[in-house]
């Protein structure tokens, strides 16, 4: 006799725990799933979760216990050109107040953490399987397919991840376009706690996070990033994937990494720290236009594997969607199961957990902040998809500063000349009108 | 028959880095997992219960996440589980685990074996099995690489690394396994779930009738002074400049070093 469950959540990421966390809450039977050694093994950020989105969904005393890194107090911008940059930094003591709209994290930590959370609601975590397919009944699913097993249920949530080969295999989405997804390396380089606050110039405890734009991608969309937590420093880069394709000559993104490690304004930063992990990671960008259809008979997707990750441009998200859609997910199938008996409104028969009722999540999905964000900033990857961005712009906004700032041996003439006449050789053109306006729409 | 595996919880050793600057091991964020030959000694109990009938008891050592670990050994074929999560079992070496192990086995009562790993992933003492069968004055056979039991004797073919030793003995007995002995199963999605629901006691110190000063680190005989990596001088030699140059030379250097 095969077992069967309510609900096998697929992937123990936040997307999938957080479903579970939640579907267990509402005393349904959940076993989730991890191909990793344990919850978190497999997964990567920057990164930073920014909390105050999801709040709402999580009881108020949620996160009291959680594994955070650091709160970020402070916000860094970096426009690189070649040989110089220009950092905007934002110190607010808005954010410095609780409750902490972010913290950084490191995700081996806090998924465990969260799955601990999640084990004493009473969902049931497997790690060290791999659901390798699903079973249907006609077109709907009815369980998965692991190695020498299977397991029915009457709904499969799908988490696990950004590559998704079940949303695949599920005919919920097409077959990956590389335009749709970026590529992101990132150290983990270890520092004395008092040496990241002396060089990131924040107090104890506090932390800082940076986005570097600009030539260190060679024209291509993307950019770097430095995250502190209590005891290291997350440095990366991300490509987006098609771009890397396209670049000629060809460059890898290892090759950029060392280049921004070596760059002398971050060089300092990470001077005498060891590097205690190297991790790679591909990032859904592909933005509101590339979702993929969220819901099934017996499916919905959520997270990475849903495609809901977004960059615009200064801020980049995407576990605060994964926490969100996760949650709603849960209703939904809550919801759903609870429907059966009530009276149907339409004369049309509904047949359990079928897409028709799991629609709910995609309907909530599209109601929340997670498609809203992601509709909002919808032209964000137009703009950012623009080597002017980062090559040209870059260059100008550099050369302005170093023009201002110079003394040299010549008299130097007023500062609204230079920026005029900087400004006009930069930015008075077609092109840059365009993009300008570009950057207005979003 | 009824077999009693004893099985000690580790943190993951693939898991675990050593601190460069002090040389420390960072357990922090490592699962923890049962070590390699206490899975030889499971799987081992297990193959011998399908042949035979009985029982599979695993007796488990370790912290409040035991809870999670413990269902390894049960989807694994173990029919039920004791655990000894109390914290002050905690810090015992190889006397106090030993102490703990058999007062555990005596609680139990009824076994016509006890297997366990020849030595802990973490310690390695390989201590346990000769002190849990000296307190229970039993034969121990010691590095298992095979195993079978006939009516009432236990037949094991001890691996003394340049000789194999055939011993036999009257059960009940204390055997340690090597990781000769077989190749632990890898437990499918559905043995783990129905894991989930076999017994599970947890005994603490008062339950074993044992005393505070007779578990955990007032139990323990050999004090840890220090556990730290071996210090590791590295070369650091760089060949830059021409490449072919570069490589001619490294090549020089690694056959100095009689790398090839």
């Amino acid at each position: 006799m095969t077992d069967k469950v309510d609900v096998v959540v697929i992937g123990a990421g936040l997307a999938g725990l957080s479903a579970a966390y939640f579907l267990a809450d509402a005393g349904i039977e959940t076993i989730v799933v991890e191909r990793g050694d344990f919850p978190g093994s497999k997964n990567v950020t920057g990164g930073r979760l920014y909390l105050n989105p999801v709040r709402p969904f999580f009881p108020a005393d949620f996160w009291n216990d959680a594994p955070f890194e650091r709160p970020v107090v402070k916000e860094k911008l970096s426009v690189m050109a070649e040989h110089s940059s220009t950092t905007v930094e934002l110190f607010s003591e808005k954010f410095r107040a609780e409750p902490r709209p972010s913290y950084t994290i490191l995700r081996a930590k806090f998924d465990q953490w969260l799955a601990d959370k999640v084990s004493e609601k009473g969902a049931f975590i497997i790690p060290k399987n791999k659901v390798d397919d699903l079973i249907y009944d006609g077109a709907r699913v009815v369980g998965v397919k692991a190695t020498d097993s299977e397991l029915l249920c009457d709904v499969v949530v799908v988490a696990d991840g950004v590559l998704s080969f079940l949303a695949e295999k599920a005919k919920l989405r097409a077959a990956r376009d590389p335009h749709d997804y970026a590529v992101g390396v990132k150290e983990v380089i270890e520092l004395p706690a008092k040496t990241i606050e002396d060089r990131l110039g924040v107090s104890a405890g506090e932390g800082a996070a940076q986005l570097f734009f600009g030539s260190i991608t060679r024209g291509m969309v993307g950019g770097g990033f430095l995250y502190t937590n209590r005891e290291s420093i997350s440095l990366g880069m991300v490509v987006g994937i098609e771009a890397l394709k396209q670049h000629q000559p060809k460059v890898e993104i290892t090759e950029l990494m060392e280049l921004l490690k070596a760059r002398p304004e971050i060089a300092p930063l990470i001077d005498g720290g060891s590097t205690v992990e190297y991790s790679a990671h591909v990032i859904p960008e592909g933005g509101v236009r590339a979702l993929p259809q969220l819901v099934g008979d017996g499916i919905l997707l959520v997270g990475d594997a849903a495609g809901l990750g977004l960059n615009m441009g200064i801020t980049v998200r995407g576990m605060d969607f994964a926490l969100a859609s996760g949650a709603l997910a849960a209703r939904a199938i809550r919801d759903a199961k609870a429907h059966p008996s009530t009276p149907l409104r339409s004369t049309q028969d509904v047949a359990p957990f079928s897409a028709v009722l799991l629609g709910a999540y995609e309907q909530a999905l599209r109601d929340s902040f997670v498609v809203k964000d992601m509709q909002t900033f919808r032209s964000m990857l137009d703009v950012l998809d623009n080597p002017r961005m980062f090559s040209k712009y870059p260059e100008a906004i550099s050369s302005i500063f170093e023009k201002m700032f110079w003394i040299g041996d010549q008299p130097k003439e007023k500062l609204s000349s230079t920026v005029m006449r900087e400004a006009l050789k930069h930015f008075g053109n077609l092109d840059a009108v365009q993009d300008a306006l570009g950057l207005l729409s979003v | 028959m009824e077999i009693i595996v004893c099985l000690k919880q580790v943190p993951d050793l693939q898991q675990i880095r050593i601190k460069r600057e002090t040389r420390e091991p960072v357990l922090e964020g490592a699962p923890f997992v049962f070590g390699a030959f206490e899975k030889n000694a499971l799987e081992e109990a297990v193959r011998l219960r399908e042949k035979h009938g009985g029982k599979v008891i695993a007796l488990a050592l370790g912290n409040a996440k035991l809870k999670d670990t413990i269902i390894e050994a049960l989807a694994m074929g173990a029919d039920e589980a004791v655990m000894l999560t109390d914290p002050a079992f905690a810090g015992g070496g190889s006397a106090g685990t030993a102490q703990a192990l058999a007062a555990a086995v005596r609680k139990i009562g009824k076994f016509d074996l006890i297997l366990m790993g020849e030595g802990s992933a973490d310690n390695y003492s390989g201590q346990v099995t000769g002190r849990v069968a000296e307190l229970l004055d039993l034969p121990q056979i010691t590095y298992a690489r095979a195993l079978s039991v006939e009516g009432n004797r236990v037949r094991v073919t001890r691996d003394l690394e340049d000789a194999l030793e055939v011993v036999e003995a009257e059960l009940p007995v204390v055997v340690s396994a090597t990781s000769e002995l077989n190749t632990p199963r890898l437990p499918p999605l559905t043995a783990i779930l129905k894991a989930s629901k076999k017994p599970i006691k947890t005994f603490t110190p008062a339950d074993l009738g044992l005393a505070a000063d007779q578990v955990g680190a007032k139990a323990a005989v050999v004090q840890t002074l220090s556990n730290l990596a071996p210090e590791q001088e590295r070369k650091q030699v760089l060949f830059e400049g021409d490449a072919d140059k570069a490589v001619d030379e490294l090549l020089k250097a690694l056959q100095k070093e009689n790398a090839f």
